[in-house]
């Protein structure tokens, strides 16, 4: 069609009786594009940061299956996605120029045709939300590691996961997967992210410290090279180091030569959960004396090593003491405290704190999340917290 | 599903927001591709003036706080069993927008003026 003319654009300003001399020289002639209706585009309202990732070249990402919730993940970070309805229409506009790009602007055209590209009345709104993170777990456990003796490796070839594959089911940004990956100490085997069998886990780490202890070692200065050469015929070389690497730290002297500094909570915590699992509950007492037993030569055991795993029942005669894993919990806040309110009715915030520690988003404290999900008392001179709703 | 950047070398293209209370239909009946939507103007002091039909509009130029990036979706109506296809670009960037919350003033014609 005909494009309106500068004398067209100043016959509708006569007929609106608007003084030209109060205007700027260009005006835009605006009309709507080809595409304009067929609603293929939609607009993002970006959080602070995400501008800035864009313009510096960087991608975005949505993810999530048909039956999940979708979140948008930039390169360390993931956002819940909502969509967000205004009352006004909102057209969105290429080549359209603001006031101060037409004065600072020096062309001689005085009428702009400007295509509006598309419009909506909505757009999608992000909010910052902890990453999904419980899936990345639960995959893995599909089919954990058992050794290079274990006969199953052989036969199943779909339960395995590289990096691509997760990052493309866990609604969660790469860094806080790859993050995740270490805190849950996976490792690659044969490109495959895999997760230690615990039994498996435990006949390593057993290796390590029955060496450490014969060896009569400092367990702040464990030495890679002996590790290898002594255990290197008993277990994969990648998998004695993989061990070393989760329960120490890893450092390098002077000389050049690879050090572990071991975690003695780590070790204690990850012997007790052995102890553990192997019943419903145990005898306290009895629980303290065995596991200080099993713990290698040197190490102290002490029940706030064992945070987010276990849990004493000091109302029971005798105190017992059962296997309570934080990440065997559900994910969403709601089904978490429903979950811990019908395993033990009252809780003090000392006990519960591991149990919603990872529930906290940015800058949001326990006592936060206890104010909003949990209702609080006095019992015997102790504040506890209970459910704000009846559980079935 | 990705969101990737559209034009590769250089900046992304910077578009502009206007917003208009009430919908926007076509004069005539039919296609809004092609059609006018009206003439944009900023005075002196840089107020956005739109004339659309027989409407003046007044408005303000707005510097978003949360910018939008525009989206445009590739591969729609993709059913997938490994998870969404959907291809979204990120085409374009908005600073900007040009609010227009005043109620327009009409303009009131007696004569049809010949151009």
């Amino acid at each position: 069609g005909a494009m309106r003319s500068r004398a067209e654009v100043d016959a509708t300003l006569r007929t609106a009786k608007l003084n030209p001399a109060e205007l700027l020289p260009v005006a835009h002639c605006l009309s709507f594009g080809p595409q304009a209706g067929a609603g293929e585009c939609c607009l993002l309202q970006l959080e602070p940061g995400l501008c800035a990732e864009l313009e510096a070249g960087r991608s975005l990402v949505i993810r999530g299956e048909k039956d999940e919730q979708a979140v948008l993940c930039s390169k360390d970070k993931t956002y819940d996605m909502k969509i967000a309805d205004t009352s006004n229409m909102l057209l969105f506009i290429p080549g359209c120029k603001t006031p101060e790009q037409l004065k600072a602007d020096q062309a001689s055209c005085n009428v702009i045709h400007s295509q509006i590209a598309g419009f909506s009345n909505n757009y999608w709104e992000l909010r910052r939300c902890r990453p999904k993170l419980k899936k990345l777990r639960k995959l893995l456990m599909e089919d954990p590691y058992e050794g290079p003796d274990s006969r199953k490796d052989q036969t199943l070839t779909f339960s395995k996961y590289t990096t691509e594959d997760l990052l493309s089911l866990i609604q969660a940004s790469e860094e806080e997967i790859l993050h995740q990956l270490q805190v849950i100490d996976a490792c690659k085997i044969e490109g495959f992210w895999r997760i230690l069998e615990f039994d498996y886990e435990m006949k390593l780490l057993n290796h390590v410290t029955q060496l450490i202890d014969s060896e009569s070692w400092s367990l702040s200065k464990v030495p890679l090279r002996t590790c290898l050469e002594e255990l290197g015929s008993l277990e994969p070389r990648e998998m004695i180091e993989h061990t070393l690497l989760s329960y120490g730290r890893k450092y390098i002297d002077d000389a050049g030569e690879v050090y572990f500094e071991m975690h003695e909570d780590k070790i204690c915590r990850a012997i007790a959960q052995m102890l553990l699992q192997n019943a419903v509950k145990f005898n306290l007492s009895e629980f303290h004396e065995v596991w200080q037993q099993s713990v290698p030569e040197g190490m102290t055991t002490r029940l706030d090593q064992l945070k987010g795993l276990a849990l004493v029942d000091k109302s029971s005669r005798p105190e017992t003491i059962f296997l309570l894993k934080v990440e065997d919990l559900p994910e969403d806040n709601q089904e978490r405290f429903n979950s811990l309110f019908s395993i033990r009715e009252k809780w003090t915030e000392e006990d519960i704190t591991p149990y919603i520690q990872d529930l906290c988003a940015e800058k949001q404290t326990v006592g936060a999340l206890l104010t909003k999900y949990a209702r609080s008392s006095m019992q015997n001179g102790v504040k506890v917290y209970n459910s704000r709703r009846p559980i079935s | 599903a990705s969101l990737t950047r559209s034009g590769g070398a250089g900046g992304l293209a910077q578009w502009v927001l206007v917003e208009l209370q009430g919908e926007v239909e076509p004069r005539q009946s039919g296609e809004l591709a092609g059609s006018l939507l009206g003439d944009l103007h900023y005075t002196h002091e840089g107020i956005p003036v739109l004339i659309v039909g027989h409407h003046i509009l007044y408005g303000k130029v707005v510097q978003l706080e949360k910018p939008f990036a525009v989206l445009v979706k590739r591969g729609a109506g993709e059913p997938s069993p490994t998870g969404p296809h959907t291809c979204y670009t990120v085409t374009a960037l908005i600073k900007t927008k040009l609010l227009f919350k005043t109620r327009p003033k009409p303009i009131i014609t007696n004569v049809p003026k010949k151009v």
